[in-house]
């Protein structure tokens, strides 16, 4: 349909218009929708965290990573380094609320682990925090997925998800990845 | 219509538009949302409004799940601004008479060793990898009962300086009579890795430029000898005081030949 006179012109703009008002207008109902019904607003809990003395910190020392279940909860932590996760596997049951808590003591990092909702950058200075329930067993694929040096490429860690059953923490809580 | 009609109602409709969109933004933002949900969180619409103008502050933050574990630091060393100030303004030859003094007996002069397969030359390493192994060495998180002693008594201060005084003397030049041993194997992983390890290239840290972890040593001029040493005393968790178990990861997926090969290829660097 080739445009011959200034009207076809003008009609054409203004179906355009029209095209964008709708999609802009459905995007900003369904951000409404979210906001005033499901009562969805982005995370606004900021926790700081020393990035120079992670190492040290009660909560990020060596001795504390991994997965521990405190007060019945499961609790992971993780920290996202240049060019590795430590630990480079972590154990979580299946099927059960895990907290995962990651942190970076030098550049920016990123995580997400495979096939499940768990997303998020892992900024130095900040405790990155996520909440999620994994249904499938197995080993998930952990890479980091914002560049952070040279060695980003090799930048990868391991959560295998273990039946319920076979999740058995010692008697500090602790869960540890066994060797395969 | 006249075009000139015609161009003045697309002009005001348009502005008419602009103007509702940003009415509209306004509204929803900082009254509809914020009054809404602040219901939900039982917040008064005043105080909702004035938070969604960051007029007054948001609700404190929330107590996460904080471990009360207390492990084992593995270093105790912290890269504050205030310790890589010293590192990098400490006069070149201030650590000089604790170099000549004490140091030199092992680590040579001007930090060429007498013996580099038991001592490691200190000649052009980095100031903050000296640093970082001294003062392992004095808080025990790694463990050598010669250097142990030797640092003992020596303040922060003196190892930076000694640190600054090794890092500036100039590294042991490569001999021309040397021929080069190492296999195209070693230069991969060096300057590859191995993803399907995980295994992160050598060079990514190691190298000079690469701007890894800060207290990252240099592998020039050392002996094969002392570096598979160390490879394999992090292999074995023996030597365990590098930060977030960064080397330990990396030995611990090398195998015994590997170890072997990268100790002669980075013994042939210069
Ligand atoms: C009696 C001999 C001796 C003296 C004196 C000595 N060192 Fe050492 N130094 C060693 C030995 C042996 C090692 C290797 C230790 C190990 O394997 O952990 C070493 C290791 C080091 C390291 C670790 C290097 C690395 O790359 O891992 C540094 C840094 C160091 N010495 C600095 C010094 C400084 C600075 C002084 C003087 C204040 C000094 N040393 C005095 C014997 C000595
Ligand atoms: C993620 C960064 C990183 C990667 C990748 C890495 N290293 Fe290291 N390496 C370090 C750090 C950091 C230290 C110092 C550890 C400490 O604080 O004691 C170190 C120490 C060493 C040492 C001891 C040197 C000394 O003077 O004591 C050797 C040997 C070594 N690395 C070899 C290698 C080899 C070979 C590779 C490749 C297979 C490699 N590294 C890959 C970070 C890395
Ligand atoms: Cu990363």
């Amino acid at each position: 349909m080739a445009a011959r006179t200034e009207q076809d012109v003008v009609r054409s703009e203004l179906r355009w218009s029209i095209v964008v008002g709708l999609t802009v207008g459905a995007i900003s109902l369904a951000i409404l929708w979210a906001g005033l019904v499901r009562f969805i607003n982005p995370p606004s809990n900021i926790e700081t965290i020393d990035p120079n003395s992670v190492h040290l910190s009660a909560e990020f020392n060596e001795a504390n990573l991994g997965t521990r279940v405190e007060n019945g909860q499961v609790v992971t932590r993780v920290v996202a380094t240049q060019f590795s996760f430590a630990p480079q596997c972590v154990v979580v049951p299946a099927n059960r609320q895990v907290t995962l808590r990651f942190t970076s003591p030098d550049v920016i990092h990123g995580i997400l682990v495979t096939g499940t909702n768990v997303n998020t950058m892992v900024v130095p200075g900040y405790v990155a925090q996520v909440h999620s329930v994994f249904r499938k067993t197995g080993d998930l694929l952990m890479p980091c997925h914002e560049y952070c040096g040279l060695g980003h490429s090799q930048m990868w860690a391991t959560v295998r998800v273990v039946p319920e059953d076979d999740f058995k923490p010692d008697a500090d809580g602790r869960a540890l990845c066994e060797k395969p | 219509m006249s075009p000139e009609d015609s161009d003045r109602l697309w002009i005001r409709s348009s502005i008419g538009v602009v103007v509702g969109v940003l009415a509209f933004g306004i509204l929803s933002g900082f009254v509809i949302m914020p009054v809404v949900q602040g219901a939900q969180a039982g917040i008064d619409p005043w105080t909702a409004i004035c938070r969604a103008l960051g007029i007054s502050p948001g609700s404190p933050a929330a107590q996460q799940p904080r471990s009360a574990a207390s492990g084992v630091p593995v270093s105790n060393v912290i890269w504050s601004p205030q310790v890589l100030n010293t590192l990098s303004s400490a006069p070149a030859d201030a650590g000089r008479e604790l170099a000549v003094g004490v140091c030199a007996a092992c680590h040579g002069e001007l930090g060429v060793s007498t013996d580099p397969a038991q001592f490691p030359n200190m000649a052009g390493q980095s100031s903050a990898a000296i640093y970082k192994q001294l003062h392992d060495y004095k808080s025990g998180a790694r463990i050598n009962d010669t250097m142990q002693s030797v640092v003992q008594d020596l303040t922060d201060t003196q190892m930076a300086e000694a640190a600054a005084y090794f890092a500036r003397r100039a590294r042991p030049p490569w001999d021309v009579t040397w021929v080069r041993t190492a296999g195209p194997e070693a230069d991969r992983l060096a300057r590859t890795g191995d993803s399907a390890r995980g295994l992160p290239a050598c060079e990514s840290c190691h190298s000079p430029a690469a701007a890894g972890p800060v207290e990252t040593p240099v592998l020039f001029a050392q002996t094969p000898q002392y570096l598979s040493v160390q490879m394999r005393a992090f292999k074995s968790g023996q030597r365990r005081s590098d930060l977030f178990g960064r080397m330990r990861d990396v030995a611990g997926k090398l195998s015994e030949r590997e170890i072997d090969m990268l100790a002669q290829y980075y013994s042939e660097m210069r």
